[in-house]
């Protein structure tokens, strides 16, 4: 992945020297033409190409903020209730993340969409373990998240 | 049961960097803009301290591995040299100088003699701040 876009900056540079035009507008051209013979010769690589994990980072970027404005609308409603009847729960949720940026980013993703935190990682990084302001069962809660964020960065780190 | 920095260790790493980038950018800017090297070795500090922070004072100790008291010295000795080399110049001492250059990458530009100054004052900030925190940190 890194590879296929440091390949790519240095088709661009070369690209450049060739058609003696040093310029943003050289370089853009120089760009997309390496692209397309990255496509090209995309069987070479051992990974696929970068442009599809780039589109995950995208379409992750975009289910986050599809999640805050819907969590945001739920927990607007409990607020707004003149009773207050919300079960508060702690949970654990096992996930399949390894990498410390992965978990990072879950943790990070979990706790900025309103009516979820994250309290604490698991020393073997195995389990997170997460305060929700209203819960109906722990399965929903879980196979919510798993389903949406945890799906979304597997999508992203998938070689 | 110890409790997993996971985050805030993966966040340090990205978040350093883009301090120390700062850090050099309000170093630079102080001539025309608020900043200086005063601003800039407070941020350099706080950078590390975020570090000791996430990790340890040890670790802290073999990646960047400066002596912060010697640091300070040369700090010292570059602010004093800038302040004599007006000597040399038959002008009163502390007298700046300044000119345009024409740089390669950046075009006309102004270069003044106390930008060196700033980077004594900044050596001293880093290094007297470090100091003080490491001092403390490794109190037993």
């Amino acid at each position: 992945m890194a590879l296929q876009i440091l390949l790519n900056f240095f088709l661009a540079g070369v690209w450049m020297f060739m058609t003696n035009a040093f310029t943003p507008t050289g370089f853009a051209v120089g760009f997309i033409v390496g692209l397309l013979l990255i496509i090209l010769m995309r069987r070479f690589f051992s990974y696929r190409l970068y442009t599809s994990r780039i589109w995950a980072v995208i379409s992750l970027f975009f289910l986050f903020l599809k999640e805050l404005i819907l969590s945001s609308f739920s927990v607007f409603k409990l607020v707004i209730q003149p009773k207050l009847t919300i079960r508060p729960a702690v949970f654990e949720l096992e996930t399949e993340l390894t990498h410390d940026w992965e978990v990072t980013l879950l943790s990070a993703l979990i706790t900025l969409t309103p009516g979820t935190l994250v309290i604490g990682i698991s020393e073997d990084q195995k389990r997170l373990y997460i305060h929700a302001i209203d819960f109906e069962d722990i399965e929903d809660a879980v196979s919510s998240i798993k389903n949406t964020f945890e799906r979304a960065i597997l999508e992203v780190s998938r070689p | 049961m110890r409790t997993n920095d996971v985050m805030l260790q993966t966040a340090t790493k990205v978040v350093t960097f883009i301090i120390l980038m700062f850090a050099v950018h309000i170093f630079f800017a102080g001539h025309y803009t608020p900043g200086g090297g005063f601003v800039g070795g407070l941020l350099t500090a706080s950078a590390i301290v975020l570090l000791m922070l996430a990790y340890d004072i040890e670790t802290v100790k073999k990646i960047i591995p400066f002596n912060y008291v010697m640091m300070t010295a040369t700090g010292l000795l570059l602010a004093l040299g800038t302040a004599s080399a007006s000597i040399f110049f038959n002008v009163p001492f502390f007298t700046h100088a300044y000119d345009y250059f024409d740089l390669p990458l950046w075009g006309k530009t102004s270069l003044h003699s106390a930008a060196l100054f700033d980077l004594g004052v900044y050596l001293v900030v880093v290094g007297v701040t470090m100091t003080i925190i490491q001092t403390i940190g490794e109190d037993e």
